[in-house]
């Protein structure tokens, strides 16, 4: 990286056929089609995001069912410089729907096993939540980025003091 | 075989003499046989060298007197050239001995052979003696299996090592094999077309590589363009049909469908005949947008007469069953479509002019006349049309049967919606339509018209809307297709109104109301369910694609302006031909496209290639502008523009387009710094594009309310595409690059599946990441290799149903939750015969050949009963035996000698390999009897299905023949399927089958008394017998499995018949599709299924599979005696195994045993003996289970035990359960008692497991030679180099 900073952020939104995923996104971000023939073509989104949005339908059981194999399906493809800290964000969508399937606490549960991924409810239609749920979400991939940045601006002092250490070094070599 | 009969003048030159008589002598090539002297050696590379590929025996007829000999026959076997000698000795000696004069003789000779040689050539596949040599050879050197057709074979210089070798290259449906012998040096290499990445040629030579990054230079001085091109379209063939049915990727040809261009006289080959036609048919099919199933019948000179033009035009005719085509010579110029059923007459014509003479004039019936002038051949044209105008079909309205539904077909949905246009709008559209009627005045209307540049640029500039249903239908093909399948429509949508809970149904409707949500249309009832109905009946026509988004948008789009059979027959066109490959899984034509793009790039962009290809913007872009032709990211009414364009230029305006938008933001691209930036500059473009001549519908959708900052006219995007890039980008050139990013994305996809599987499984405890790699190619591999030997009758390629298939009983992708994210992972499950090469060629027990010790590991490891190992399963099993972990490979070398693995039967056999008494002989006899039986036949002799009257009996063998099936890998759809058809690959697989005699009975301690009660009490012979006479037992698939047989009847406590249809029903789902067979319960290994289903949570089985077999050492590593946790015990062993195991150790050490391991051997021995009753508190483990606490629960699964070890394994849990439960079942429900099953072990000689480990253990050269790991990745190489040299096996 050329330590420029990024004027964009990438936010990659996960989840099952109808959960609200194109709803819940403004225009800035890239839309495809969601089958599951389209899989394979996710790699090639997937590649420098900032940030995985995985949303369910609150409605629907299989689609919270799911998150699991969505996250690791990112976590594979996408291949994140730490995994264990990748910023997610769970959303569950169409709370404004009456026949609700999955409770808050079943939600919160999953979220909290899985390092404690932010949850929130939106509702796409009604406009809940979701300008806050980005709001956070471009606050942890901002996140990300300054970590990321401190990171790059460490590496000189990492050679140098690895310079130290170098085997083929004969001040070193004292032993 | 005969001959025509050859002069020679040096008879025996390089040829011996095996029989003479007066007249005749019998030779033999040297060079073959066993004699390997200098001038044999020196006959084979003069053979080799000069392409002579002389047949190995032949007869010559001979005279004493004259120095010239004839040849008359010649064989490719001893027993053939014998038959023929035999011939000539019966009918000519005799007759030839009575003749005087030699003359007479010789005459009479050469008139009899040649009658017999074109009397044997009448009926033949009109193949040459020649090619049916070369056809041999090449079988017996490649060892390739009848089925395998060799195309042509090609003399040429394989340059290895520097060192040029003349030889023979060999081109087959499947494979380009190379020959070459040279003083005594053979070589033979053997490559798959499925496995070529990159095929070029340069001059006389052809370059190949292959996946494996293997090179090969093919030099040749004749026919290499030949030679190339057809190593290209085998390659394309093989390649599609990896993605058409990557169940069979094998290639097969079937020549009756161009038998009619098969010209006598022509020298090549019929095969290489048909294939060059095929190629032909194509790209005419595709010129001229024609259905798949026109296929051309001959093309002729001619000059058509243009009436616009006033002149003749100088083309070709070209002819298929259905159509009249014409095609000028200058490109573009004029071509011309007449339907066969439309001509009313063809004449001649002769108007005395010498410039134009030989005319026919062809009258349609709308009395258009067609002029052409100049045809060589004018009687053979005009008979050739009147003879397929003969045959002409005209097909008829189907009936069909009355569905219960009600529904009307919906007109074009615009004139029911209609946009209400602006004054300057609508005069625009009359301007245009009075410029088409003028152009139909003159150059025609309808299908018949002639096609010119005038009309594209008529089409360029945006049909009207009212003709764009008729030019849309007409240019899109789409109207041939309708017109051949009258009522086609109507019947697909009612069969699928009919259709309930279909996967494909519910992803439909999830998209109806996001299709065209802003135009008013797909706001009503009327345009959404037009939309629902053309869309069902197509996921009906083409379950291979079913129903995939963007086939909403664009059908939305056809609605608008089409009927809605109509806008069905353009999808289908759309579909099948305009965009091949689009919308099947991974859309994968999408993805070759768009490696057709980033190449175009390359070449017509390099500045902004590079730029590109690092922020990986190709790959964002394409996809949604191939899919849906521009539809979802340009606006409706100006995308129109370019759809009206797509269907008369085909798929090549798509990459005109795109490469267009890249160059027109040349500058704002080569700026950006990510992909996020980049698509945010193409996305502002598009959407700015606007169309001036053009009514923007009204829309609710907020944020297309919003004004965009207009970019660019959509006439002025196309007229620039065409510009700059219509003349370099022609449909010829996209089918070459296509054929060449078809391979590099299917390698591609293999790459990334490897790469996944890979960071799923790098945490194994056996295999570094390389090694996974290599696993995965050669298993891929091995997978192809075992099918393109197996050649299974292919299906003939016909993907599309003429009469609709239903189908909601098997929908064709499984459901999403199961599929999405594991289909991946399934490519590489191993069947048993792969696996048991695997096994055979890469870990150091292929030594043991007295017992199959493949078939028991493979047994032990697929604990579902699914007849496949997944890759992790694959890894445990191979990993272990690989490993340095001695005490674990003991342990498991143990448990593959415990019953039931290791049958009684089987221990018998191996006791006695050759029968010596009578009764031995017998037993032997009849064992072997079954596997002469042909297999089909025997199919044949089960009960059928269909039939009633069937008792358990039947049920049990059906359901054991099919679990042997799932076993062979035969993928039979059903059982019933099998027994119907009955093919060669079955056959193939029965002998496969034979060698491992032994394979498929298991010996459960106390199971005969288990058997229902009729059973009860007899050993397994004795059933044999029974079920034998019979007439039911009667080949290796019903012998096989009479374990299973029993095995099934006890599985399910209680359950009678009905539950043995259900296993049956469930192991045949299971080689459909392995997601469902979780309910299967037909063998012991099931059991472990359950077990394993009521301890673990199926999300975790993987990481499970992983470790059971890994961490075996923990339970095995506790202390036998005194082990609190009596579940876990392996169970003990008896004499007649043991002996068998230590046969097995010895194997293993390479048949050496030193004096420490006899004195081990004799030591266990001493401690069978002694074992003997002395442990009355351990009975068998069979008995320690059975205590009160550890009776099943209700859905007769054993109760978990609390205190389970972490990653307690599976597999023998499940062993023991299963034994428990057997003699469990045997003790409370039989009240006789089997003879055999009553012994208890604790009674006889037995081992337990610690003391065989102890005294193993013990000895040094064993633990050594355990100790001793493999390294898989040598052995996978040296497999790899054994296939592609074709070496025999040394073990």
């Amino acid at each position: 990286m050329s330590g420029r900073k990024k004027s964009l952020l990438k936010v990659i939104i996960l989840g099952d056929s109808s959960v609200g995923k194109t709803s819940l996104m403004n225009q800035y971000i890239w839309d495809t089609a969601g089958q599951e023939r389209f899989q394979s073509l996710g790699v090639a989104f997937y590649r420098g995001a900032d940030c995985c949005v995985l949303v369910y339908d609150v409605t629907a059981p299989n689609s919270f069912k799911n998150l699991d194999s969505w996250r690791d399906e990112f976590l594979i493809q996408a291949s994140p410089r730490d995994p264990e800290h990748f910023p997610f964000v769970v959303l569950g969508n169409k709370v404004d729907l009456d026949n609700r399937q999955v409770s808050t606490r079943r939600a919160q549960q999953w979220c909290q096993s899985k390092n404690d991924i932010p949850y929130y409810e939106t509702s796409a239609k009604e406009g809940i939540n979701v300008e806050m749920a980005f709001q956070v979400i471009a606050k942890n991939a901002l996140e990300l980025e300054a970590e990321a940045e401190v990171i790059n601006d460490f590496p000189d002092q990492i050679t140098l003091g690895s310079q130290n250490n170098r085997p083929g070094n004969p001040d070193n070599c004292q032993c | 075989m005969w001959i025509q009969p050859k002069e020679l003048l040096l008879p025996s030159a390089f040829w011996i003499a095996e029989m003479h008589s007066r007249y005749f002598v019998l030779q033999k090539r040297r060079g073959h046989g066993e004699s390997r002297g200098f001038g044999s050696m020196l006959v084979g590379t003069y053979d080799s060298v000069m392409n002579t590929k002389p047949a190995p025996y032949r007869i010559l007829h001979q005279t004493p007197s004259s120095e010239v000999s004839y040849e008359i026959a010649i064989g490719i076997t001893q027993d053939e050239i014998v038959k023929d000698w035999e011939w000539l000795k019966a009918n000519l000696f005799k007759v030839l001995d009575e003749m005087e004069n030699e003359d007479e003789v010789t005459n009479f000779t050469i008139c009899k052979i040649q009658s017999l040689y074109t009397q044997n050539n009448q009926d033949d596949t009109g193949e040459s003696a020649d090619f049916k040599v070369m056809k041999s050879k090449f079988r017996q050197i490649f060892k390739m299996p009848e089925e395998e057709r060799l195309v042509n074979s090609y003399s040429a210089t394989y340059v290895k090592n520097k060192i040029p070798r003349q030889g023979q290259l060999y081109i087959s449906l499947n494979h380009v094999c190379f020959y070459s012998y040279m003083l005594g040096q053979e070589i033979k290499r053997i490559i798959r077309f499925a496995e070529l990445e990159d095929i070029s040629r340069n001059a006389n030579t052809i370059y190949l590589k292959t996946t494996n990054n293997m090179t090969y230079n093919f030099t040749m001085l004749f026919n290499a363009s030949e030679a190339h091109l057809l190593i290209e379209q085998l390659n394309k063939m093989a390649i599609q049909q990896l993605i058409h049915d990557p169940d069979s990727p094998v290639v097969d040809h079937d020549t009756s469908n161009f038998s009619r261009l098969g010209s006598k006289t022509s020298k090549k080959p019929v095969l290489l005949r048909d294939l060059t036609a095929r190629q032909k048919s194509e790209e005419f099919r595709i010129y001229f947008r024609l259905p798949q199933s026109e296929i051309i019948d001959g093309k002729i000179k001619a000059n058509i007469w243009t009436p616009y033009s006033k002149r003749f035009n100088s083309g070709f005719i070209y002819l298929s069953p259905n159509f009249f085509c014409f095609r000028s010579d200058v490109k573009d110029l004029v071509s011309v479509v007449i339907p066969m059923k439309t001509i009313k007459s063809v004449e001649k014509k002769d108007d005395g002019q010498q410039r134009f003479e030989n005319q026919i004039v062809i009258i349609t019936s709308e009395n258009v006349p067609f002029m052409f002038a100049h045809i060589v051949d004018r009687d053979v044209l005009i008979f050739k049309i009147t003879d397929l105008l003969a045959r002409v079909h005209v097909p008829l309205s189907r009936e069909r049967a009355k569905y219960d539904i009600s529904w009307s077909k919906q007109t074009a949905l615009m004139n029911t919606f209609k946009t209400q246009f602006s004054a300057k709008i609508i005069q625009k559209q009359e301007e245009k339509m009075v410029r088409w009627e003028a152009h139909f005045r003159d150059f025609g209307r309808g299908i018949g018209m002639f096609r010119t540049t005038d009309v594209i640029n008529l089409i360029v500039e945006g049909i009207p809307d009212k003709l764009r249903q008729e030019i849309w239908l007409i240019f899109s093909g789409a109207i041939h297709d309708k017109e051949m399948n009258p009522g086609l429509y109507e019947d697909l949508v009612e069969k699928a109104a009919c259709i309930k809970n279909c996967f494909a149904h519910d992803e439909i409707d999830r998209d109806l109301p996001r299709s065209l949500p802003e135009h008013p249309a797909f706001q009503s009832t009327d345009g959404i369910g037009a939309l629902r109905r053309v869309l069902q009946a197509y996921a009906l026509r083409n379950p291979q694609v079913g129903y995939c988004q963007a086939m909403n948008i664009v059908s939305s789009v056809f609605l608008l302006f089409c009927d809605e059979e109509n806008a069905f027959w353009m999808l289908a066109s759309l579909c099948e031909n305009l965009l091949p490959d689009y919308y099947k899984d991974k859309v994968v034509g999408a993805q070759i496209d768009q490696g057709v793009l980033n190449e175009l790039v390359e070449t017509h962009l390099p500045d902004l290639h590079g730029h590109l290809e690092q922020l990986g913007v190709i790959k964002m872009i394409s996809i949604s502008w191939f899919l849906t032709i521009f539809m979802s990211v340009i606006s409706y009414e100006s995308s129109l523009h370019i759809l009206d364009c797509f269907f008369y230029e085909g798929a090549k305006i798509i990459f005109m387009i795109s490469l267009q938008i890249i160059e027109w933001n040349r500058d704002k691209l080569l700026y950006c710094q990510d992909d996020g930036e980049a698509m945010l500059v193409l996305q502002n473009y598009l959407e700015g594009i606007y169309n001036p001549e053009y009514q923007v519908p009204p829309t609710t959708d907020k944020r297309k309310m919003k004004r965009k900052v207009r970019t660019q006219t959509v006439q002025t995007l196309i007229h620039e595409s065409y510009t700059k890039f219509g003349e370099e980008i022609t449909q010829q050139r996209i089918e070459e690059l296509r054929n060449k990013h078809r391979r590099l994305t299917m390698r591609q996809f293999d790459i990334d599946n490897e790469k996944t599987i890979v960071k799923a499984y790098v945490q194994n405890p056996y295999f570094s990441h390389i090694e996974l790699h290599m696993l995965l190619t050669i298993i891929r591999e091995e997978k192809h290799a075992l099918k393109s030997l197996q050649q299974q009758q292919q299906k003939v390629q016909c993907p599309l149903s003429e009469t609709p298939q239903l189908v909601s009983q098997s929908p064709s992708r499984p459901i999403q939750d199961a599929g999405t994210f594991g289909g991946r992972y399934e490519a590489y499950n191993v069947s048993y015969e792969v696996f048991h090469t695997l096994f055979t060629e890469l870990t150091p027990w292929r030594k043991c050949v007295s017992v199959d010790i493949g078939e028991k590991l493979f047994r032990l490891t697929d604990k579902k009963g699914t007849g496949v190992l997944d890759f992790g399963q694959l890894i445990n099993a191979l990993g272990l035996v690989c490993s340095n972990k001695n005490m674990e490979k003991l342990k498991l070398l143990y448990v593959l000698h415990l019953p039931p693995l290791l049958s009684k039967a089987e221990i018998e056999r191996s006791r006695r390999p050759r029968p010596r008494t009578k009764d031995d002989a017998e037993e032997a006899f009849e064992a072997e009897d079954f596997f002469d039986n042909d297999a089909s036949e025997s199919m044949e002799a089960l009960p059928s299905p269909s039939d009633n009257n069937f008792d358990a009996d039947d049920f049990a063998l059906i359901n054991a023949t099919q679990h042997l099936h799932n076993l062979a890998g035969i993928s039979g759809n059903t059982f019933m399927d099998l027994s119907r058809t009955p093919n060669l690959s079955l056959n193939s697989n029965t002998s496969s089958l034979a060698h491992r005699s032994s394979t498929f009975y298991v010996d459960l301690p106390g199971f005969q008394g288990t058997a229902t009660s009729t059973d009860a009490g007899r050993d397994e012979d004795e059933l044999q017998r029974e079920l034998r006479q019979q007439g039911r037992y009667e080949s290796i698939d019903t012998f096989s499995d009479i374990s299973d047989l029993g095995a099934a009847r006890i599985t399910p406590p209680g359950a009678g018949v009905g539950a043995d249809v259900a296993a049956g029903a469930a192991s045949a789902a299971a080689v459909d599709d392995m997601l469902l067979n979780v309910e299967t319960i037909s063998n012991f290994s099931q059991i472990s299924d359950l077990v394993a289903a009521t301890r673990l949570e199926r999300a975790d089985s993987n990481a499970t599979d992983l470790r059971s077999l890994g961490s075996l050492g923990y339970l095995l590593d506790q202390p036998d005696e005194g082990a609190s946790n009596s579940q876990h015990r392996i169970p003990h062993m008896r004499k007649e195994n043991f002996q068998l195991l230590w046969r097995s150790i010895i194997e293993i050490m390479g048949l050496v045993q030193d004096e420490e391991m006899h004195r081990a051997y004799e030591n266990l021995l001493e401690l069978g003996n002694s074992n003997i009753k002395k442990e009355p508190s351990l009975e068998s483990f069979t008995q320690l289970n059975m205590g009160g606490d550890e009776q099943p629960d209700s859905n007769g699964n054993p109760t978990t035990p609390a205190a389970e070890p972490i990653g307690t394994t599976r597999l023998f849990v499940a062993l023991e359960e299963e034994l428990r439960q057997a003699s469990g079942k045997s003790r409370t429900t039989t009240t006789s008692s089997g003879d055999s099953s009553s012994t208890n072990i604790s009674e006889s000689w037995h081992i337990s497991i610690s003391q065989f480990i102890a005294t193993v253990l013990t000895v040094n050269s064993i633990v050594k030679g355990f100790q001793t790991p493999i390294q898989i990745s040598e052995q996978i190489e040296q497999l790899q180099k054994k296939r592609r040299k074709c070496l025999s096996t040394n073990y």
